[in-house]
């Protein structure tokens, strides 16, 4: 297929005219030029970017054999999995459009629900045999577009995969399908004194299999870490089908640490259907305590001095005073009136949990804070948590629409990137609230905007986009959780040099060659299978002047 | 300067299990060293990268190797930035050196070596580990950017340098434990934890093994949160150990100290202070004192069939057997003995439904004809050649030797 040939069929193609329809819809279609150079150029109605990589990936398909769905490939899918578990109506396949990042959508052709791994495997064996582009999906709470389906190729949804397979507490392993909720894990094995420690704020919908994608964090990541350091094996269906076991649910699986790679993967290079989980003890203690401030570098020294003290608190968050106006109005905490509120956390041994406590009380005090509240039983925890966990959507209170950015700043810079984003919220005149977790530099701003004012979804976004380039410039990252996803994978040069996301382009084509495994996510604008990274040359898209990059 | 002009000839110092490199390369940055592997691939010289040169007798043993890579002149401590508790270090620096320096502002990469020359490039590539793996995870949790020497002549990074980032595939993951089979390892950013301000150590012995299990049981469904937690088996008259750290708060060393000696039936002591470091120095090096080290691992629940497993192994008469374990199920045995009675010990580990991972990490040329130092093949081979064919396409590093 030439590339002109794949823009014809994409101009009229159905999946064309879905996306077309969008735009404007959501601030992903109706960015600002004037912003930061390396966006997305829109040319008239079209996206060029977009349009671009829609006809690599096509052209792509010339090398690569991509294909999209036909009748005939549905046929097999219904022979695999039943004739209820394939969705084709446009209804249907709406919920399967975007996942909570609600302003990138495509429509897949089809999307699939096997109930085993064998049938998960089947699915991936036609995929890669036909030629046609898949993406799995949890329950669809990533924030970065990284379950977004390839216009015209499949779906595979993990859903149906939800049993828990094992328990085994004297080894502390339990052992799930991809669809189980992160929560449920901990639902299995409280009842025994133990807890799976990675708590990602949508623990109680979000999957497991989607965990693994993401390798999602959680407000105790500081102490705990991340999904990484507590799944020990999973069992996979590779882009090719193949189905293998990556790990070892044993301790020193030999050789390179492949689940390291698969695991923050974002789903790109293998479908995971079984996943072996560690479980942690609960801790004998825990102690939260809320301390007010009247600044944010008041509350940012108390941080420094806690770690200072070599105290490796469970958790470490901030919220500012646009942040606590909108928990006080959606959830009532009765966080005391400050300009920032501080809230540490420590668990462990009552011994150990005591003796330090009252050190990070004391520091809190002598760094100037105005109000300490102690919580002194497990309700006055919670309602802690529940303003502290109520911000995002609480949002909603205080400003008709919010952006929610993720980036991360190595902690000491957390004072100077906060000034830099104060100054940018005075010079866009958009609100910006901060929630965001201190012990690591985690921050969360909510860019406050009102869609019904022309340009302002546009500029909130560029906003985002902003705080994005004050993260990299600390030397920080421009995701500490979320992902990059389809979002932010424009952004992925800000932060590696082309060198590195050519090797990293080379992984995934070793373990992809196809590259049909959730195409167009993670890593920039695609090259082609057969091109040889290095310095920018001119695509035949380009060349046949059909598409130009900015 | 040409990648020639970075060569020496190899002398008796520069053996791999045993082998002469004709040739050494000394590179003294980042783009020499990858201009060495470039020089080499484009050669096809068969090639090992060296660190501090103390496992380089891990592996299979070499047919040829013609050029060593080593990491010696790039050393250098880049940045401490203990506010942010992480560094970044250069992949010829020692362990030891590291840990030094990091000290001044009371905080350690909480990783154990048994080899004083140990570097970190060789403790990420082998993803080698200790006691202190039972609070801190092994290397490669520690892992969170690095960069990277290809065999195509580019310098790579992943991850960065906040602990928190989930940007981009973590090639850093990747490269730990694949004992130099994929790229060299040019520096690596960690996060690292504070020194606590006290610790001790219960160490307790046992006649017999079933109290020894029925004591590390006990301790570890308690509330007591240790930061190494061993067991020891030997052909001494007590023969069964356990060795449990606590380092925290002064207080609450002293609380969880005691709750722990309320559990324990076997002869307890503490040890502190100078004591205490020789008890887990003593303990790290055990298994390194003789002819041949395994490496395995088990289901925690699975330690009294382990301990039944090597004390059969040890009364078969044909071998002395020396046992290292972590609680949680991770251990390395000192096997002595004629090499058919080692190697039938290794087999007999490997056809065991107890334990798995069994790997020969050190042993005689002759043992490792004997047995596979590396194991049976794993369902996820096939992946890990497609990366191996992607990231050294002739094949040339750690080649033969490795686990791919």
């Amino acid at each position: 297929m030439t590339a002109a040939e794949a823009l014809a069929e994409w101009s009229t193609s159905d999946w064309s005219a879905n996306r077309l329809s969008q735009r404007g819809q959501g601030v992903g279609d109706s960015r600002s030029r004037n912003g930061l150079d390396d966006r997305d150029a829109i040319v008239g109605n079209v996206n060029v970017k977009s349009v671009a990589a829609v006809i690599e990936a096509k052209a792509h398909a010339a090398q690569c054999t991509i294909a999209f769905v036909t009748e005939q490939v549905v046929n097999e899918l219904r022979s695999i999995c039943g004739d209820a578990a394939v969705l084709r109506e446009p209804v249907q396949l709406m919920t399967y459009e975007c996942d909570a990042l609600p302003h990138l959508r495509e429509t897949p052709a089809v999307v699939v629900l096997p109930s085993s791994a064998a049938e998960v495997q089947r699915v991936v064996q036609l995929c890669s045999s036909s030629g046609v582009p898949f993406v799995a999906r949890g329950h669809g709470t990533g924030l970065s577009g990284g379950a977004l389906p390839v216009p015209g190729g499949v779906v595979i949804s993990l859903a149906r995969l939800n049993r828990v397979l094992d328990v085994d507490i004297p080894n502390r392993r339990v052992t799930v399908e991809p669809g189980v909720t992160n929560l449920e894990i901990t639902r299995q094995v409280a009842p025994f004194g133990y807890y799976y420690a990675p708590d990602p704020s949508s623990q109680q919908v979000c999957s497991i299999g989607g965990n693994v994608a993401e390798n999602s964090g959680g407000a105790h990541c500081l102490k705990y870490g991340f999904t990484v350091h507590h799944v020990l094996e999973v069992e996979a269906v590779m882009p090719d089908g193949e189905l293998v076991r990556i790990g070892s649910s044993l301790p020193d699986a030999p050789g390179p640490d492949l689940l390291g790679l698969l695991i923050g993967s974002e789903g790109t290079l293998a479908v995971v259907t079984k996943v072996v989980v560690r479980i942690l003890r609960k801790p004998e203690m825990v102690q939260t305590l809320l301390a007010a401030y009247n600044s944010t570098s008041d509350a940012g020294a108390a941080v420094s001095e806690i770690i200072a003290a070599g105290i490796v608190p469970a958790a470490v968050e901030m919220m500012d005073a646009l942040a606590i106006r909108a928990a006080e109005a959606a959830v009532h905490p009765n966080f005391p009136p400050a300009d920032t509120v501080l809230i540490v956390e420590l668990d462990g041994p009552v011994a150990e949990v005591r003796e330090l406590f009252a050190t990070v009380e004391g520091i809190c005090r002598r760094t100037g804070s105005t109000v300490v509240e102690v919580a002194q039983n497990d309700e006055q925890r919670m309602r802690i948590w529940r303003g502290r966990k109520a911000a995002f959507a609480a949002m909603g209170r205080v400003s008709p629409n919010y952006y929610v950015q993720d980036g991360v700043v190595p902690r000491t810079k957390l004072p100077e990137v906060l000034g830099r984003i104060r100054a940018l919220s005075q010079r866009s005149g958009l609100g910006i609230g901060n929630v965001f977790h201190a012990g690591d530099g985690n921050l969360h701003p909510l860019i406050c905007y009102d869609e019904r004012i022309a340009g302002q979804a546009a500029l909130a976004e560029e906003v985002a986009g902003e705080i994005l380039t004050y993260c990299v410039e600390a030397g920080g990252s421009i995701t500490g959780e979320h992902g990059v996803g389809a979002d932010k994978k424009e952004y992925m040069p800000r932060m590696f040099s082309a060198d590195d996301l050519d090797a990293m382009q080379q992984v995934r084509d070793a373990v992809d060659p196809q590259r049909l495994c959730n195409p167009g996510k993670v890593l920039p604008t695609p090259r082609l299978c057969g091109e040889v990274p290095g310095p920018y040359r001119e695509h035949p898209v380009e060349q046949a002047g059909l598409a130009e990059r900015f | 300067m040409s990648a020639s002009d970075l060569l020496r000839a190899g002398t008796a110092e520069d053996r791999v299990d045993g082998e002469v490199p004709p040739q050494v390369a000394e590179p003294d940055s980042p783009e020499q060293f990858a201009a060495a592997l470039k020089y080499a691939s484009e050669a096809k010289l068969p090639t090992v990268i060296r660190g501090g040169g103390t496992k380089l007798a891990w592996g299979r043993p070499p047919s040829t190797v013609d050029l060593v890579v080593s990491t010696a002149r790039l050393a250098r401590l880049i940045a401490h930035r203990h506010g942010d508790l992480t560094a970044t270090v250069q992949a010829g620096m020692r362990l030891r050196d590291f840990n030094a320096a990091l000290r001044a502002e009371r905080q350690w990469l909480p990783v154990d070596s048994a080899f004083a020359d140990a570097t970190i490039g060789g403790i990420v590539a082998t993803n080698d580990s200790g006691p202190s793996r039972h609070r801190n995870g092994t290397p490669r949790d520690l892992v969170i950017g690095i960069t990277l020497a290809l065999t195509d002549g580019r310098l790579v990074k992943a991850g960065g340098t906040v602990v928190k980032n989930v940007a981009g595939y973590d090639l850093g993951k990747l490269v730990s434990g694949s004992h130099g089979t994929l790229a060299g390892i040019v520096d690596v950013t960690f996060k690292l934890v504070p020194i606590p301000p006290a610790s001790a150590t219960l160490v307790a012995h046992y006649k017999d093994a079933a109290a020894l299990t029925r004591d590390v049981s006990a301790l570890d469904a308690s509330q007591i949160e240790p930061a190494a937690f061993d067991v020891r088996m030997s052909d001494e008259a007590a023969p069964f150990q356990l060795k449990l750290r606590i380092a925290t708060s002064p207080a609450a060393r002293d609380a969880q100290i005691a709750a722990a000696r309320g559990l324990v039936s076997g002869e307890a002591t503490v040890l502190t202070d100078m004591a205490e470091s020789a008890a887990w120095a003593a303990q790290i090096d055990a298994p390194w004192r003789g002819d041949a080290a395994v490496r395995f691992s088990w289901l925690p629940s699975r330690l009294p069939q382990v301990l039944a497993l090597l004390t059969e192994i040890q009364h078969s008469g044909a071998v002395s057997v020396t046992f290292v374990g972590r609680v949680l199920g991770a251990g390395l045995a000192r096997l002595s003995g004629e090499v058919a009675a080692v190697a039938a010990a290794v087999q007999r580990l490997r056809a065991s439904g107890d334990v798995g991972n069994v790997i020969l990490l050190r042993g005689s040329r002759a043992l490792k004809q004997a047995v596979d130092v590396w194991g049976p093949p794993r369902s996820s081979d096939t992946v890990l050649r497609a990366l191996k064919q992607m990231f050294d396409p002739a094949g040339i590093l750690n080649a033969g030797r490795g686990p791919i």
